[in-house]
């Protein structure tokens, strides 16, 4: 079976695009914004990454956000590329025209009748139908593991030459219930992310848009496998010691056909919540030497939840073309003696890496790429 | 592209009048507390599923559904925008689409690949596209489940399915077993990513001899069409064919775009 590789890609993040992120980045010039939740308590006041200066209101403002990261990667494909370019989208967004459907029956004020099917999936269906795309588009709500599977879905439709092409979109735009739901779970930090460390108090929320082209067409990135499962020991945590993200990196390693001494560096999902960390690091260690390079890349986006997969990507492969490994914001002292994310940015341009995802539901997703030396 | 049934489950609301979560406590000792209707709907077509067929724990699942969870949307609206309440942990989890294949995969201790999937339309074949995809590569085997619920007050369903308002909605729950393999399978399913034009499709139905049925989208296709509706409906159609030992040659439709799936009966 052939080769799948990262074409093109670009994001939209709170840091904005995906040059401005990386900067950002890079200058540790972080953007944080804030949002009220709602909780039994009553009102309180979250951090929040948040795009700004965009209008997102509207399902047809969120549906404009994303026309314009899809024609970024899809520009150099032409007529007939494009017709055997599926488009797979991953996020945890409700159908909002249902939403408001139903919002509309409470108050009494359903709309017309109209002859017009929306679902989750309507806007890669549209985008499928503005670019000219095949017709084949599919959205997956896996959790936080949606976009990152999504890219597995992608790479079998490649491998197995039913598409040429595949462009696979993660997005994230604020919801009330969303930001309220987590604030319920007492999931949300206080004022920052700090991944695997002692002082960690939650996770940060982030809106976020990105999208990759895969195909079999030259690029330095490769995608050389990875692997997802469902399997925890409830609907929202694995283990304290984090046997089932073990089983999956495993397994992830071996369909790429490497072990874990091939592995350059691995980008944790590294939410900041007190569960999700340590089993984790009890897993990286399980796993890992303890000179395994690691770090987290949500401190300076935020969780990005359904769009983490595609958009985390491509901040991390931009990372590698300009030469470096972002280190993990706002880490101080690990949770695990010897186990430490990295905590200054580190040189790197080649390499094999793998970039963990870990989502409610059971989901826990691997994946491995490579980037040539250039 | 084509993949065989191994075995089967199905439920539809307006043949089989039971209670779902009563038929789940008693008859499959499954714990409902903190699932809904949606997810109660989905346990009971894979504990059927298992009453047939050994479930190895790594077959890969995939569920689809048209709308997806629209009663807890409706219920967390109500008591959030309605009545300015907090949403519960439990109702914002259930909001979630892979809540509900979690719950799926736990009531038969699956632990391998899990998607929960849609597309706008085609999405019963697309999921069928997916699965094929993903066994040939992992050469495992797989289930697809594919649920709809139906929704009180019905014009919410009507005004996101284009469907004619003539048909009734009815809640369905639909698993195949589904396989690379032909050995002990009931039947084959052949499906693929062309779009059929209306032009090829009545050229095509010149050479068919079995049943043909449509899609009720299919408004310009003068062929026997079912009376209700639920997204996932080819679904159900290919399991009482199977039943059957019969074949079916289904066509979906979107704003004059057509695919087909092709049911053959292996067990005639």
């Amino acid at each position: 079976m052939s080769q799948v590789n990262i074409l093109k890609y670009e994001i939209l993040s709170a840091q904005g695009d995906l040059s401005q992120t990386l900067s950002a980045i890079k200058n540790e010039d972080i953007k944080l914004s804030s949002k009220i939740a709602s909780i039994l308590d009553g009102d309180i006041t979250v951090p929040y990454f948040l795009l700004e200066n965009v209008k997102k209101k509207s399902p047809n403002d969120i549906y404009n956000l994303l026309k314009n990261i899809v024609s970024t990667v899809i520009s150099d494909l032409d007529a007939e590329q494009r017709k055997s370019t599926a488009l797979i989208l991953g996020t945890c967004l409700p159908d909002l025209n249902m939403t408001s459907n139903i919002e509309a029956n409470r108050e009494n004020e359903l709309p017309e009748y109209s002859s017009e099917k929306t679902s989750v999936d309507t806007y890669a269906r549209k985008l499928c139908q503005e670019f000219a795309l095949n017709d084949f588009s599919m959205t997956i709500s896996t959790a936080c593991t949606s976009s990152a599977n999504a890219i597995l879905e992608a790479q079998n439709f490649l491998k197995n030459n039913i598409f040429e092409n595949v462009v696979v979109v993660g997005a994230e735009i604020s919801l009330k219930m969303i930001n309220d739901g987590f604030s319920s779970m007492k999931l949300l930090a206080q004022k920052k992310q700090k991944p695997f460390d002692k002082k960690r108090d939650g996770l940060i929320l982030g809106e976020a848009i990105g999208a990759v082209l895969l195909g079999k067409g030259k690029s330095s990135f490769s995608l050389e496998g990875g692997f997802t499962n469902c399997d925890s020991i409830n609907i929202t945590s694995v283990s304290e010691d984090g046997s089932e993200y073990v089983d999956v990196m495993k397994t992830a390693l071996q369909n790429a056909n490497i072990t874990t001494k091939d592995i350059t560096a691995l980008k944790a999902h590294a939410t900041g919540t007190h569960t999700n960390d340590l089993s984790e690091i009890n897993a990286i260690s399980k796993l890992f030497s303890t000179n395994v390079v690691f770090t987290a890349l949500k401190p300076y986006i935020g969780h990005t939840l359904g769009a983490c997969g595609v958009v985390e990507l491509c901040i991390f492969i931009k990372a590698l073309e300009d030469g470096f490994i972002p280190k993990a914001l706002n880490h101080s002292e690990s949770i695990l003696d010897d186990y430490s994310p990295l905590i200054e940015h580190k040189k790197c341009d080649s390499g094999i890496f793998m970039l963990n995802y870990f989502g409610f539901g059971g989901n826990n997703t691997s994946l491995i790429i490579k980037k040539e030396s250039t | 592209m084509k993949l065989y049934v191994k075995s089967f489950s199905s439920y539809k609301s307006d043949i089989d009048k039971l209670d779902v979560k009563k038929e789940l406590k008693q008859t499959y000792k499954q714990d409902t507390r903190r699932k809904d209707a949606f997810i109660h709907l989905a346990m009971l077509g894979i504990v059927k599923l298992k009453d047939k067929i050994d479930i190895n724990p790594m077959d890969e699942l995939y569920m689809t559904s048209g709308v997806g969870n629209i009663d807890i949307l409706q219920r967390v609206d109500e008591y959030v925008n309605g009545q300015g309440q907090c949403i519960k942990p439990f109702d914002f989890i259930n909001i979630l689409g892979n809540t509900t294949s979690y719950y799926v995969a736990h009531a038969v201790g699956l632990k391998g690949k899990n998607i929960f999937q849609t597309s706008e339309y085609f999405t019963f074949i697309h999921s069928l596209i997916s699965i094929y995809s993903s066994i040939s590569t992992s050469k495992k085997e797989a289930i697809l489940g594919s649920i709809d619920l139906s929704h009180e007050p019905k014009e919410i369903l009507q005004r996101v399915l284009d469907v004619p308002t003539k048909y009734e909605l009815l809640s369905s729950v639909n698993y195949q077993y589904l396989s690379l393999e032909s050995s002990d399978a009931l039947a084959s399913l052949e499906f693929d990513i062309k779009i059929y034009s209306h032009d090829e499709i009545k050229t095509l139905l010149k050479n068919i001899t079995c049943d043909v049925i449509t899609s009720p989208r299919c408004i310009n296709l003068e062929l026997q069409k079912e009376t209700y509706f639920f997204e996932n409906l080819p679904s159900y159609l290919i399991n009482k064919y199977i039943e059957d030992n019969s074949d079916l040659l289904y066509i979906d439709c979107f704003k004059n775009k057509y695919k087909i799936l092709k049911l053959t009966s292996m067990k005639k």
